[in-house]
């Protein structure tokens, strides 16, 4: 693993043809015999990537079945059943209640994994849906001939050719090349098309010119090569299996349920035991002190919650998948919400992907053009002649053209065939200019010399519109190369010889327009003497016309531009402190303007260069304040010790990362993760897919992203736009807050479920609370709202606080704890205990003669048991008796959830200022005191499910302490407010 | 790999001495004297209030009851049966007329059922005319006599062995005690399989098994009949209105 995550080395690309050539044992003409590529295609195997390891689908729902919360669950069911078991040996009349309790506990659990099971594999289908099936041809030469194969079938030392629009079918050292251009952006993130020639420019085999890669694209022109790699030995192998290989660590959620589970496996042992000590001192046998302590265990379990939590985060996933992000992995809903650094890829993450012209100088004067995703006309300095004779230029000196069939698009949204630069100027010209088909149709080319790397310009030779027999000669290019050619320069229509005053104004322009990081383009027009009249032959190849004292006309430059909404999402990220960090594959220079466009680097900080010189420095020395932002290139990443890098993301808020290969990126993601940051990174390359896979989540780009990626991240933006992921992490905190309240709520009704057996055992009274109705509780009338929590709006602004700290911020604390068992849980068990005797004395049985009443009330033979009057009770008599108060009990506990739901609403603002929007909440009240109503009153209840009907006195005994939870809960708040950071914050605030 | 293990264990176990103890905060699991003082009497004012305001409503509700009558009955709106002696594990007699040591339980129990119904215990009662409802309005209440030599053979007087001796075993039928009870028509305790001295509220059943050698049974059940609104048949509850038994007697 740590040997992919170096370099790869790589030396094909210095050797000369003949090295070459001999080295793959092919002719460089004629390339390998089919038996050759037959042989050698036996012994390494098709030319195709590795698939990752897909988990079988059984193997999926099994981690569903008892993975994290579930395995509680389990563990409760197997308590019961030996529970279950051991009575069943010991005694013949056992109840059944650990036999149901176990298999309901046994049945929530499956329920729940097939429910999330069923999510996951829906999320998946969408994924599946993104997968192109197209098999890949590929053009190889063998024996001489050409022939068209799959490109599973191309073997290393196969002759292959390309051209514009193919894809890239294997690693290919190229031996002769024709204007070629290929998209490198899946790969190393460059937006640019990169030229690629026979010539060894590069150590770096990335950089190198003669190398083209497996799964790149050829955006124009031809090239042959011989293959180098196939398959996993390919570059985009290597990365794929450097992706697949990497662990993906537990989501921050399954931590903290984790956190969670020990929290509320503790409290069970700790009473279980307790209780388990205290009925052997009673005087209880073992056997019944063991069943006692199972049975405390399990009364711990909160049954409802694992469906609880499973159903908050499928719908905050289904909120976020109308938001344009899909979630992939469930749990992975609320990492957004504690991520505190992103990773961000710049192309098409950040920006739009799309060259677009951004400035114009002419008349010494630099124009804005407007770089928005909608392109709505702005004006700039349309009336000069300069601008009508530059647009001639862009728009005729144009090889790209628009793809038929789109005029109802914008013209921004039309696909253009050709360069990205070339098709930037003709979406302009064509926006701000006129129509450049009708153009080129006035002014029809009559010669043209393409763009090539060691030209650095274009030329092209029209007739001229206004005298159908004269010639103008256009070119375009390379600023210095351009202005070499011209003796005279435009200016407000005119013609002036170039004097040391415009070249000072040439330079500065271009200076600045190359800093903003945008590609400068220069262009010039000579109308050639009337000796080239209609008719002259132009030859291009021995040039028989002038090409010198050309008028220089202007520069254009052209950025692939920031999404519109991006600024305010970073603005937005950096309020939530979040650090937003881009790591890119492109140049220093275009990183930093768009670092600097989309507000990376914030405006007027100070940019630390020179990485090396500040290391020398010791780390205290370092002003934090006056380095804030620093730009690090790939090559200087790769001779950095962990230490330095630890630094240098320690001491910079602003982080720019250049010319990053793929395996930097992955340090980079470990780096910050070390630093204990949450990290969320973005791309779309299959550069990117380890960091995404390493990430603690990985979001990939719906649109633009390769397969590769979209496999290894746990998210994708259906829309691409980084911007979406604010809205992810609006509503990831927002999850997080919600899952607080909602796991205070379920957890509060523990106790008064689990003190009625405590006490029960103790003081040895008539059962105050039985299986069926903690059940009833756990399963029925607490569910509903405590999903309708999940819906509760923030209670102040959560974009605009620091993310939390995964060490010391836990979804559930001691505090929480405190508060649903320790204070509002006990209140609530008084509510019950309170009906629970009111019943019984008016019955018949003052609380004092039920103490240590249980081995006569449980005893089926004695049917004269009797009560505080002298009345003679049958057993059956009084199991009604005892089952109305299991039911009062229970009524009791769903009038104090009341209260505890409207309570747990907000954990610090008061009710009254968070209001009673939250409509599913009050379903949630109506719908459990329907359903605790419905369970007590429907006919034939007390033979399905032993609950009676009450008197209406009955419900009303709860109602007091359901009144004092409120207030009390109110009064604490309160103080808090008051008191911020005070005593009770520190101790109740959860 | 174990070495780390190994490590990782130390280190948790420090880690938890720590947290029982850590000298240089002065915290003993997790909190220092003052916190634990603090979070302390917190809870015991929050406990203290809640028990005060516990104590209160039991108060109040206790003031509402009425000592003499219960404020609900519907509960017990139909009375049930017991039998006696005292059934422990099931409702089945077994003993074996020659052996005393078997039925000496019996004997015990019913004695001490019937301590209460001796004349000496009984002198302070109204001697009640028979088959009339004896209706009162408090303050002071009183009860009717129920003399046990009513139960002839089965009083004990006589025999003072119950005709467990002789192989006519006694078994006592008791109606539940209910306030406020009325019942209808003439109810009765009608038993089949039977040899009945009836007499409400107290039956005594005395089988005739004879005194043979082989093992004898009898399954007896007895129901309250003749009155509309006392129940003797309800799915659940087995005692209702009704008691079933069996006796098995050994020579």
């Amino acid at each position: 693993m740590e040997g992919l995550k170096k370099e790869v080395v790589m030396n094909d690309h210095k050797l000369t043809l003949e090295q070459l050539s001999t080295k793959y044992s092919v002719d460089l003409t004629k390339g390998l015999s089919p038996k050759e590529a037959q042989e050698i295609l036996t012994r390494e195997g098709p030319n195709t990537l590795t698939p990752p390891p897909t988990t079988p689908e059984w193997v999926k729902f099994c981690k569903q079945l008892f993975g994290g919360f579930s395995i509680l669950l389990w563990i409760g069911a197997i308590l019961c059943f030996m529970a279950y078991g051991i009575q069943m040996y010991f005694s013949e009349h056992a109840t059944r209640d650990n036999l149901y309790l176990g298999i309901v506990l046994a049945v929530v659990v499956v329920t729940t994994g097939c429910f999330s099971y069923y999510q996951e594999a829906k999320s998946s289908r969408i994924m599946e849906s993104f997968k192109s099936m197209v098999p890949q041809k590929a053009l190889v030469i063998r024996d001489g001939e050409k022939m068209q194969i799959n490109a599973q079938n191309v073997v290393v030392g196969d002759l292959v050719e390309v051209k514009g629009g193919d894809r890239i079918p294997a690693d290919i050292r190229l031996i002769s090349a024709e204007g070629c251009k290929v998209d490198n952006s899946s790969l190393t993130g460059e937006s640019e098309p990169q030229t690629r020639s026979p010539d060894f420019t590069h150590e770096n085999p990335l950089e190198t010119q003669n190398i083209c890669f497996f799964s790149t694209n050829c955006v124009q022109g031809t090239a042959r090569g011989i293959v180098i790699a196939t398959g996993d030995s390919t570059m985009m192998g290597r990365i794929a299996t450097l992706t697949s290989g990497l662990a993906a660590g537990k989501t921050p959620i399954a931590r903290e349920i984790e956190h969670f589970i020990h929290l509320i496996t503790s409290v069970a042992i700790f009473l279980g035991v307790v209780f388990f000590g205290i009925s052997i001192i009673l005087g209880y046998g073992w056997l019944e002190a063991v069943i006692f302590l199972i049975g405390i265990i399990v009364a711990n379990v909160p049954e409802g919650l694992l469906a609880t939590v499973t159903v908050c985060l499928t719908l905050t996933a289904k909120r976020m998948a109308r938001k344009n992000c899909l979630v992939k992995n469930l749990e992975a809903v609320e990492t957004l919400g504690s991520t505190s650094t992103i990773c961000s890829d710049k192309t098409g993450t950040l920006t739009q992907n799309r060259m677009t012209v951004a400035h114009l100088w002419f008349d010494k004067t630099i124009y804005k053009a407007d770089t928005s995703e909608e392109q709505i006309g702005k004006t700039f300095a349309k009336s000069s002649d300069t601008w009508f004779i530059l647009a001639g230029i862009a728009g005729l000196c144009n090889r790209a053209e628009f793809k038929a069939a789109q005029e109802t698009l914008p013209i921004a949204k039309r696909a253009t065939a050709g360069d990205a630069s070339e098709s930037a100027l003709l979406k302009f010209i064509e926006q701000y200019y006129s129509s450049v088909k009708e153009m080129r149709e006035k002014n029809p080319k009559v010669a043209e010399i393409p763009f090539n790397s060691t030209n650095k310009y274009q030329m092209s030779i029209h007739l001229r519109e206004d005298s159908s027999q004269d010639h103008v000669l256009m070119m375009k290019g390379a600023p210095e190369r351009i202005l070499e050619f011209c003796s005279s320069y435009m200016l407000n229509g005119h013609e002036y010889p170039i004097d040391d005053e415009m070249k000072e104004a040439f330079q500065n322009a271009y200076l600045e327009l190359g800093g903003l990081g945008e590609r400068v383009l220069g262009f010039c027009f000579l109308n050639l003497p009337k000796t080239f009249s209609k008719g002259f032959k132009f030859n291009t190849d021995k040039i028989n016309f002038p090409m010198n004292n050309l008028c220089f006309v202007g520069l254009i430059s052209m950025i692939d531009p920031p999404r519109a909404a991006v600024p305010d999402a970073v603005g937005k990220c950096r309020n939530a402190g979040i650090k937003v960090i881009m790591v890119t594959g492109d140049h220093p220079i275009t990183a930093k303007a768009i670092a600097r466009g989309v507000g990376i680097i914030s405006e007027g900080a100070k940019i630390e260069e020179d990485i090396t010189a500040q290391l020398k420095v010791p780390n205290s020395q370092i002003n934090n304040r006056e380095v804030k932002a620093i730009v690090v290139h790939g090559s200087e990443l790769k001779d950095l010790s962990s230490e330095q890098l630890d630094n240098i993301l320690q001491s910079h808020r602003e982080i720019v990362f250049a010319r990053t290969s793929p395996q930097q990126k992955l340090i980079i993601v470990e780096g910050c993760q070390r630093l204990g940051a949450i990290v969320a990174v973005t791309g779309d390359g299959v550069n990117d897919s380890p960091a995404l896979k390493k990430a603690d989540i990985g979001i990939a780009m719906g649109i633009a992203g390769s397969d590769v990626s979209k496999e290894a991240a746990d998210m994708i933006l259906l829309d691409d736009n980084f911007a979406s992921i604010v809205t992810g992490v609006e509503e990831g905190r927002l999850i997080f807050d919600n899952l607080k309240k909602s796991i205070a709520y379920t957890l509060t009704s523990n106790i008064p479920e689990i003190t009625p057996f405590l006490l029960f055992i103790i003081l040895s009274i008539p059962l105050p609370l039985g299986t069926i109705t903690i059940l009833c509780i756990d399963l029925g009338t607490d569910m509903v709202p405590a999903i309708s929590l999940a819906y509760e709006s923030a209670e102040s602004d959560i974009m605009k606080r620091a993310p939390r700290n995964p060490k010391t911020d836990n979804l559930v604390n001691h505090r929480l704890i405190g508060m649903a068992y320790g204070q509002i849980g006990v209140i609530q068990a008084l509510a019950g205990f309170f009906t629970y005797f009111v019943i019984l004395a008016e019955n018949g049985f003052k609380p004092l003669d039920l103490l240590g009443i249980r081995l006569n009330w449980e005893n089926r033979y004695l049917n004269d048991l009797e009560d505080s009057y002298g009345q003679q009770w049958t057993f059956e008599q009084r199991k009604v008796v005892e089952f109305t108060c299991q039911t009062a009990f229970f009524v009791s506990i769903v009038v104090v959830q009341w209260s505890d739901l409207i309570i747990c609403k907000t954990r610090r603002n008061s009710v009254f200022q968070q209001g009673m929007k939250n409509k599913i909440l009050i379903f949630g009240l109506l719908e459990e005191t329907l359903l605790a109503a419905f369970l007590s009153y429907t006919p034939g209840m007390d033979v399905a499910l032993r609950m009676y009907p009450l008197k209406i006195f009955w419900w009303l005994c709860a109602t007091p302490y359901s009144l004092l939870i409120f207030i009390y809960d109110e009064i604490r708040k309160f103080t808090i407010r008051r008191h911020p950071g005070g005593w009770l914050e520190s101790e109740t605030y959860y | 790999m174990t070495k780390k293990d190994k490590k990782s264990f130390n280190q948790s176990l420090a880690e938890w001495k720590l947290f029982i103890y850590n000298p240089t905060k002065g915290e003993f699991l997790g909190r220092t004297a003052k916190s634990w003082g603090l979070i302390l009497l917190f809870y015991l004012v929050f406990y203290g209030f809640l028990a005060t305001l516990f104590t209160f409503t039991m108060w109040v509700m206790l003031q509402t009851l009425n000592d003499e009558v219960p404020k609900y009955r519907d509960q017990i709106s139909s009375p049930g049966l017991m039998v006696f002696p005292k059934p422990v594990s099931a409702l089945e007699y077994s003993f074996s007329m020659s052996d005393p040591q078997s039925y000496k339980g019996y004997i015990e129990d019913l004695k001490k059922f019937l301590k209460p119904y001796a004349l000496e215990a009984q002198k302070n009662l109204i001697d009640c005319t028979g088959g009339i409802l004896f209706e009162q309005k408090g303050p002071v209440y009183k009860a009717c006599q129920f003399p046990v030599t009513l139960l002839e053979e089965c009083s004990g007087v006589s025999d003072p062995s119950f005709g467990y001796s002789s192989g006519h075993p006694c078994v006592l039928v008791k109606m539940n005690r209910i306030i406020g009870l009325k019942p209808q028509g003439n109810p009765r305790i009608d038993c089949s399989v039977s040899k009945v001295g009836y007499l409400q509220p107290l039956v005594a059943v005395q089988l005739g098994l004879g005194a043979s050698s082989a093992p004898k049974e009898a399954t007896v059940e007895c129901k309250i009949v003749d009155s509309p609104n006392l129940k003797n048949h309800d799915d659940r509850d087995k005692f209702l209105g009704r008691v079933a038994f069996k006796i098995t007697m050994h020579a």
